[in-house]
């Protein structure tokens, strides 16, 4: 019979660090890594030496870059992998640890994603040809979903920016944010990239770290961590495309295992108080928020203008800024995402709190394509 | 992108569309899929590699009628690739079997609404190394 992480010893992340999302810099990745890991471990009040096993989530470094940086925190020769897997580099990693400390293997583990941008990302081609790959880049991909979901449900362009004008306000909030001012909809509607998406409705990739400390019960026992600060993972789910000739194989795959995910927590969509999903372009905040069923298809739009997903709403969708104001460096991302909402399920998310916050959602996908949820319980 | 050890290493070719027009009758180029011989998946663009639906290996090629259905469309306003200089309009098309394909679309942006039936022609290909030419989608008179 297989296991779910929910069969296995409670898991719980009982640190989280950053180094703020920032634009391109001249700062080494070392540099960025080793602040968000030092800030986790004194967040939770551990030393390195008891982090049992790493796990470095980058997408864009090159190979093994992550021994050259923990190398300076004092070499003490536990188990340490790279991972690698898109934008969902971060949350894969963050499952494979979860699913490490779970098992029972290690009672103490290091996720810590970081990253810096480089251009063109290298892929090695398939040897399968296309058609129109060079004109078809993320952007155009997501302009081409929002013409096709405008359409269906009668909404107007300025409607979707509405999602960035929100998740700017966030940002704003967030001292670890790339982008952290206010934006008017007519500032958000101009610049345009493809279709209705502007640039402040898309993803500014940028650079940054992330790091969480993951620990079981025992772990946390003997090492005397806080267990009140501690916020348990209640469930882990995984998936990858399916074959067929969907126009919108991110939200499908999505909407499947983001169900994964809430049905093994326990818990239904409406429980959610606080949601982080992969908004690397306006309309996917949208989409991916229908496909959790906190609401239903079409009825984004009319609740986002109520302010149901604001900080202080019934579920705070993005309250970091999500990928549209705290930025996107690739493999901190995900780490990022549970980080923040670690500290909305704390209360200590100064500034920016959802009242009342027990349960949050941690959604991503990655190009290709996978999507991984997380549900974190306080 | 024609070179011939592409074209071995994915067995159908890397044609993707006939070159010159119509076939016989007044028809718009046909596409290059594939069709899986096993459980009857019909995809584009075309490869042997294996099915993406069951992974068997028995893949043929097959003509997709180049008439179909928008589905949905955009003017790309700012493209970092100088080969394609923006603007220009990219499109989703669906095809006959389920077909859908990504691609360039010659026509005026009001003349596109979801749904309008759509057809291909053949263009002169500007960027190197891509043959002499290539496939467009417009609206169909």
């Amino acid at each position: 019979m297989v296991k779910i992480l929910g069969d296995l010893s409670p898991v719980y992340v009982v640190g989280i660090g950053f180094h703020p999302y920032q634009h391109a810099s001249d700062t080494p990745y070392v540099a960025l890594g080793l602040q968000a890991i030092r800030e986790a471990l004194t967040d939770a009040a551990i030393a390195w030496e008891d982090v049992q096993s790493s796990y470095v989530a980058t997408a864009l470094l090159g190979m093994a870059a992550g021994r050259p940086m923990l190398r300076h925190l004092g070499a003490h020769g536990q188990p340490l992998v790279h991972i690698e897997n898109a934008s969902a580099s971060g949350s894969t990693a963050f499952r494979h640890a979860c699913l490490e400390v779970g098992a029972g293997i290690s009672d103490v583990a290091l996720v810590v994603g970081v990253d810096k941008r480089t251009s063109p990302v290298f892929r090695a081609p398939t040897g399968v040809p296309s058609l129109a790959d060079d004109a078809i880049v993320p952007a155009t991909h997501f302009a081409l979903l929002a013409d096709e979901y405008c359409s269906r449900h009668n909404v107007a362009p300025e409607d979707v920016a509405l999602v960035a004008v929100k998740n700017h306000a966030n940002g704003a909030l967030n001292p670890n944010a790339q982008r952290r001012k206010v934006r008017t909809l007519e500032e958000v509607m101009t610049r345009p990239i493809a279709g209705t998406l502007t640039a402040l409705q898309c993803t500014p990739i940028g650079e940054g770290a992330a790091a969480v400390i993951v620990a079981s019960e025992e772990g946390i026992r003997r090492l005397g961590i806080d267990a009140g600060r501690a916020v348990r993972v209640v469930s882990s789910a995984a998936g990858s495309e399916k074959a067929g000739n969907q126009t919108n194989p991110d939200t499908a795959l999505s909407a499947e295992i983001m169900a994964q995910a809430i049905r093994e927590a326990q818990i239904g969509p409406r429980d959610l108080d606080v949601i982080e999903v992969h908004d690397a372009f306006a309309i996917e905040e949208l989409l991916y928020a229908e496909a959790t069923g906190i609401c239903e298809q079409g009825e984004f739009i009319p609740l986002l203008k109520e302010g149901a997903f604001d900080i202080g709403g019934r579920c705070a969708i993005s309250a970091s800024g999500g990928l549209i104001a705290m930025g996107h460096p690739i493999g901190p991302t995900g780490v990022g995402q549970v980080g923040e909402i670690v500290r909305q399920l704390r209360g200590e998310a100064t500034g920016r709190q959802q009242p009342g916050a027990r349960t949050g959602l941690a959604h991503m996908v990655g190009i290709g394509a996978v999507c991984y949820v997380h549900v974190l319980q306080k | 992108m024609r070179d011939t050890a592409k074209m071995m290493q994915t067995g159908l070719g890397d044609e993707l569309f006939q070159p010159t027009g119509a076939s016989g009758d007044s028809a718009p180029p046909a596409l290059y899929g594939g069709r899986c011989n096993s459980c009857g998946y019909v995809f584009f663009p075309p490869q042997s590699y294996g099915c993406e639906r069951c992974g068997s290996t028995k893949i043929d090629r097959t003509e997709l009628d180049g008439r179909g259905t928008l589905i949905a469309s955009a003017v790309v306003h700012r493209h970092l690739d100088p080969a394609r200089p923006a603007p220009f309009i990219v499109g989703s098309m669906e095809l006959e079997r389920r077909v859908v394909v990504r691609g360039l679309i010659e026509a005026g942006q009001d003349a596109l609404a979801p749904g309008c039936p759509m057809e291909t022609m053949i263009v002169a290909e500007t960027r190197p190394d891509r043959g002499s030419t290539d496939i467009r989608f417009r609206p169909a008179v």
